[in-house]
């Protein structure tokens, strides 16, 4: 994953800060393909997604100035984008459309996808389409505090110690969160390849 | 049949990162994010406006470097009572009350007395007008020798300037 170690972003957040517009056009520019997985894996739409993202952009443009940068821009507009929504989800409520059909074709020159098709696990016996929509289905079923972990965690990439800055949350409360959520959703694969057509 | 273990969620989470916006999306993202915001600038009152570019301008200055908003905005207010206090600033009431009791001569006295300078303490404004402004002509003769300087004119005509009545 690309995370800046040091914060990177510095020089353009303090043009930003100066009135420069262009700056913050690239940072816009640099985080929207990164904040969109972030953002749609936890709303699971399209539409919801890209309104979000507006909004967390332009929020973070207002309040730029007051960002003194005691976090990196990274882990700051990270935190915007998974407390707005969070507060969208609960104002939403359970409400979903995912499908395979929205996954890029790339995925399969990937990696992982050949391995999981490749060799004798669960997911080869299972048909590798209808198990990712089981796992979409899971995945909403969690909460939404649990599935934003597992997103930043499993999707993103995200080491525990990001993560609890980004939810200001202890490392501690990361982990027990990824372990509930990975439990709840093994739990629902395995009842699906037990049960194929229910 | 092997069961799913934590390896393999996650390796089908990761596949996830393929799940992509239609083609273009994301050149056309920052193009919405102008339009919206110019959208949101028409539709900001003109008196917000002008406070974003006043904030603006003071950012540019600097200012925030050199004291916090909460701050300075508390030392304003700190400064404009200590003003209104000094230019408001009124007698104590019992201060006031011996005043309007004392002889007009007292205050003349006082007012005009080389020990006591002026002061704001005891501004002639504030003298007490209601009680009555009439004087006695003993009272009236001590106020005029004791303000006055020493006149050596007689007042009255002389007896001998006084025309004769020869009848």
């Amino acid at each position: 994953m690309d995370r800046p170690r040091t914060d990177e972003d510095q020089p353009l957040v303090a043009r930003t800060q100066a009135g420069e517009a262009a700056a913050f056009d690239e940072l816009v520019v640099k985080y929207t393909p990164r904040l969109y997985g972030l953002v749609y894996n936890m709303t699971s739409n399209h539409e919801d997604t890209n309104d979000l993202l507006q909004d967390v952009f332009a929020k973070a443009y207002k309040a730029i100035r007051g960002f003194r940068g005691k976090s990196s821009f990274y882990t700051w507009i990270h935190s915007i984008a998974v407390n707005m929504t969070l507060n969208f989800l609960k104002k939403r409520g359970r409400r979903y459309n995912l499908s395979l059909d929205d996954m890029d074709a790339s995925v399969h020159n990937d990696k992982e996808f050949l391995e999981l098709t490749a060799t004798s696990s669960p997911v080869r016996e299972a048909d590798l389409g209808e198990l990712q929509r089981r796992l979409n289905e899971a995945m909403m079923k969690l909460s939404d505090e649990h599935r934003a972990v597992v997103t930043m965690f499993h999707i993103q990439g995200m080491p525990h110690a990001e993560i609890s800055k980004i939810l200001r949350v202890s490392e501690g409360t990361v982990r027990s969160r990824l372990f509930y959520a990975n439990r709840q959703l093994q739990n629902y694969l395995e009842e699906f390849r037990k049960n194929p057509v229910s | 049949m092997d069961e799913f273990n934590e390896n393999d969620i996650g390796k089908l989470l990761r596949l996830k990162r393929h799940e992509q916006p239609p083609p273009g999306y994301f050149d056309n993202f920052i193009h919405e994010f102008h339009r919206r915001q110019r959208d949101e600038l028409l539709r900001e009152p003109l008196w917000r406006i002008c406070l974003q570019r006043a904030h603006d301008f003071m950012f540019r200055l600097n200012v925030p470097s050199l004291a916090s908003y909460p701050v300075a905005a508390a030392a304003m207010l700190v400064c404009a009572g200590i003003i209104s206090f000094k230019i408001y600033q009124t007698p104590q009431p019992n201060n006031l009350a011996s005043v309007a009791h004392q002889p007009v001569t007292v205050l003349n006295a006082a007012a005009f007395d080389d020990r006591n300078d002026w002061s704001l303490a005891k501004p002639i404004a504030t003298r007490d007008f209601s009680f009555p402004l009439r004087r006695n002509f003993r009272q009236s003769a001590h106020a005029q020798r004791a303000a006055a300087t020493p006149r050596y004119v007689l007042d009255s005509t002389p007896v001998s300037y006084e025309p004769a009545f020869n009848f």
